[in-house]
């Protein structure tokens, strides 16, 4: 942990990659999809492999803050071939939307399989500190703001009012057809982030957006930790 | 704390006062203190208004330092240029505390009162002398006389304590408590909160044997952190009611993360107040309406309530509004009915639940006592809220003293809730004065009275949803 994060302030960086952010968390026990930088597409077909296909690449660099905006993300990439071309095709794409961004490469991840999307999250409130939101993912938490906050640390009570505090409450607990989500792993992750940022008062923001929730468990499908200015640092 | 948790105890529950730069003609703060149980002093250069002092019986000094006795508390009254001084004689004299009304400092942003108060900071806390404000009206104790307003009570008890960033809001809770006969024990204007903050008060009130429920008026808090986790302690110890003023969206900055950027002040002041259980109000009706039902009402989490209105819209009315605010309106057991279809006029009424009673209590009280002993023997019921009539009330309280007294009854026999409305519209919608007058004679019989059914529901709903979640924090 201590690594990554000195080497992110050494480099003079305050966001981290989206492999270090799940880096980070996969450490701490939190379930995430890692993500595995590849720097070359030989290598990024090599980590595909190794995963198992359909698999998932990102652009990683700290210069880009929206992935999707550049052209940076290609999903549902089913053998090497796919892997390659994707990987040939998101370098060109980038380089003509953000010449100037320092690319590292790219992460590759398994391609996890759609479940209700949610978003936990924490930042950093001037008055209170440390605080978590829960909410439903996409259009629940962009347009409808649909979402509930704590101040961490939190109780066990706290993370189980988050999560039915939401009015979307009903699509976790299943409609039409759709089988509900695992919410006792969702409250257990809200329960690990609040404790992951309580131990770690160096992250400022932290987004697990989005989070796929199934029936039987939960996983963070993207993941980004944005670093607190250093103590005596002016920002 | 930032000071000594005994000596802010002496500050507040002072056996002598000092008095520094008060002002003729009126004399404001030293009369303040007419009953005050100990000892009052006054100290004053000021040739002019020494006279004065002298006149009112009060020993006037020319330093804190040359009065012959200990000084609990001084109350600092002189120009802001001079307060360092005074400051700097209380931490020699080894008062217990200071309420510093002098106003003039970070509060008018200028660099010059920014100086000043971080020089009264820097001494009170060297000297280690709690420091109430500045720019604040100090503190009221009841049972001591020490009142900074004369509308202030003294007496014996207390049902709650009021700790107020504005002078104004401490004055009206505490005025508007007052009138609805509800024993105010202490009362904090803590101004500009520079020595002792919003936390060091709120965990003395914890501790306070005499405080049995909090209200607070805030704006911000300086400690965040610390007023979080301190929150959360004292509600599982006693209820606090919070009305937060100057919703601002000061501290809202560019964000990197979707987290960050819906974390609204709003939203994180909410937050707190669900996860510690402290009853939000919005303004100083709702923080007194929830007083009124912490102080008036018996602890309970229970919901299912008998609804009596005097008329059927009244009974719909009623009935929308406490459904609306998470209570149930059950049908009574057969034998209740059973024993109210022997005299209820179901001509123009209904005793189905909500009542629609009129008819049946009419001039006389009898009926609502046959009323209250049927639904006080029936278990599905677990509270009252009674819609009260203020007629002829200008002429006569004998009939609303009938009423009192069969709730009376009714309330100690069971040990349930009561609510009582006297709404200015309904029945009473002709008379809205007498009602109004009405409904202060009800609150000073020790009743939880409201002028809508609305904020009587509203109230208890709160009320109720915080017994609701210390049961569950206890469990």
């Amino acid at each position: 942990m201590a690594d990554i994060i000195a080497s992110a302030r050494a480099q003079g960086r305050s966001l981290l990659t989206e492999v270090e952010s799940k880096q980070l968390l996969a450490d701490a026990g939190i379930p995430v999809a890692l993500a595995h930088l590849a720097t070359s597409q030989k290598r990024a077909v090599e980590v595909a492999a190794e995963l198992g296909y359909p698999v998932v690449l990102k652009v990683v660099s700290a210069d880009i803050a929206h992935k999707s905006d550049v052209g940076g993300v290609a999903v549902g990439l089913g053998d090497a071939k796919a892997v390659r071309k994707a990987f040939k095709d998101m370098m060109a794409r980038v380089a003509e939307a953000a010449p100037d961004a320092h690319i590292d490469g790219v992460a590759v991840q398994s391609m996890a399989k759609q479940g209700i999307e949610v978003i936990v999250g924490a930042t950093t409130d001037p008055q209170f500190g440390p605080v978590m939101m829960f909410g439903l993912g996409g259009v629940f938490v962009e347009v409808l703001k649909d979402v509930a906050f704590r101040i961490i640390p939190l109780e066990p009570r706290d993370a189980r009012q988050m999560v039915r505090e939401i009015k979307g409450l009903p699509i976790l607990q299943g409609v039409r057809g759709q089988p509900p989500a695992d919410i006792e792993a969702l409250e257990a992750l809200i329960l690990s982030v609040s404790e992951f940022v309580a131990a770690h008062p160096e992250v400022a923001e932290l987004d697990l957006n989005p989070v796929f929730a199934y029936e039987d468990g939960v996983i963070a499908v993207d993941a980004r930790i944005v670093l607190a200015e250093p103590a005596g640092v002016p920002s | 704390m930032n000071v000594e948790r005994a000596r802010l105890h002496r500050a507040l529950n002072p056996r002598s006062v000092a008095v520094v730069g008060d002002k003729g003609p009126q004399y404001q703060w030293l009369s303040n203190l007419s009953e005050f149980s100990g000892n009052v002093y006054s100290v004053q250069l000021d040739e002019k208004e020494i006279p004065g002092i002298v006149e009112k019986g009060i020993q006037n000094f020319s330093s804190l330092n040359d009065i012959p006795e200990d000084v609990d508390l001084v109350i600092c009254a002189v120009p802001r240029q001079v307060t360092p001084f005074i400051v700097a004689d209380a931490v020699k004299k080894q008062a217990g505390g200071m309420a510093m009304f002098s106003s003039g400092f970070v509060e008018t942003g200028e660099e010059i009162g920014a100086q000043l108060q971080d020089q009264i900071v820097s001494a009170a806390r060297a000297g280690g002398l709690p420091l109430v404000g500045p720019n604040c009206m100090g503190v009221y104790n009841r049972r001591l006389g020490v009142k900074f307003m004369q509308g202030q009570e003294k007496g014996e008890g207390g049902d709650l304590s009021v700790i107020s960033q504005s002078g104004t809001h401490g004055i009206s809770l505490t005025a508007g408590a007052q009138a609805l006969g509800i024993r105010v024990t202490r009362t904090i204007s803590i101004g500009n909160a520079a020595v002792l903050n919003e936390a060091d008060y709120l965990e003395y009130l914890r501790d306070d044997p005499e405080t049995p429920v909090i209200v607070m008026y805030l704006e911000g808090v300086r400690d965040g952190r610390r007023f979080a986790a301190l929150l959360r302690d004292v509600t599982r110890v006693k209820p606090v009611v919070i009305w937060r003023g100057g919703r601002t969206t000061a501290g809202s900055r560019a964000a990197q993360s979707h987290t960050a950027s819906l974390a609204s002040n709003d939203a994180i002041w909410g937050a707190l107040m669900r996860q510690a259980g402290a009853i939000s109000a919005d303004s100083v009706e709702e923080a007194l309406d929830a007083a009124q039902a912490l102080v008036r009402l018996p602890r309970s989490d229970r919901r299912n309530l008998a609804l009596i209105a005097m008329t059927g819209g009244q009974s719909v009315a009623i009935t929308d509004q406490f459904a609306r605010a998470g209570f149930g309106v059950p049908e009574l057991s057969a034998r209740s009915y059973e024993r109210l279809s022997e005299f209820f006029v179901t001509i123009g009424g209904s005793y189905r639940n909500p009542f629609d009673a009129a008819s049946t209590i009419g001039r006389e009280t009898d009926n609502l006592a046959k009323i209250l002993d049927i639904l006080a023997g029936d278990p599905v019921i677990e509270g009252v809220a009674v819609e009260m009539q203020a007629r002829d009330f200008d002429k006569s309280t004998e009939r609303l003293d009938a009423t009192i007294e069969v709730l009376k009854t009714y309330r100690e026999r069971t040990g349930l809730p009561v609510v009582t409305l006297l709404p200015e519209g309904g029945i009473g919608a002709a008379n809205p004065t007498m009602a109004v007058a009405a409904r202060f004679h009800v609150g000073r019989a020790g009743f939880a009275v409201y002028p809508s059914f609305a904020r009587g529901a509203a109230a208890l709903g709160r009320v109720t949803d915080y017994w609701q979640w210390r049961s569950e924090v206890e469990a």
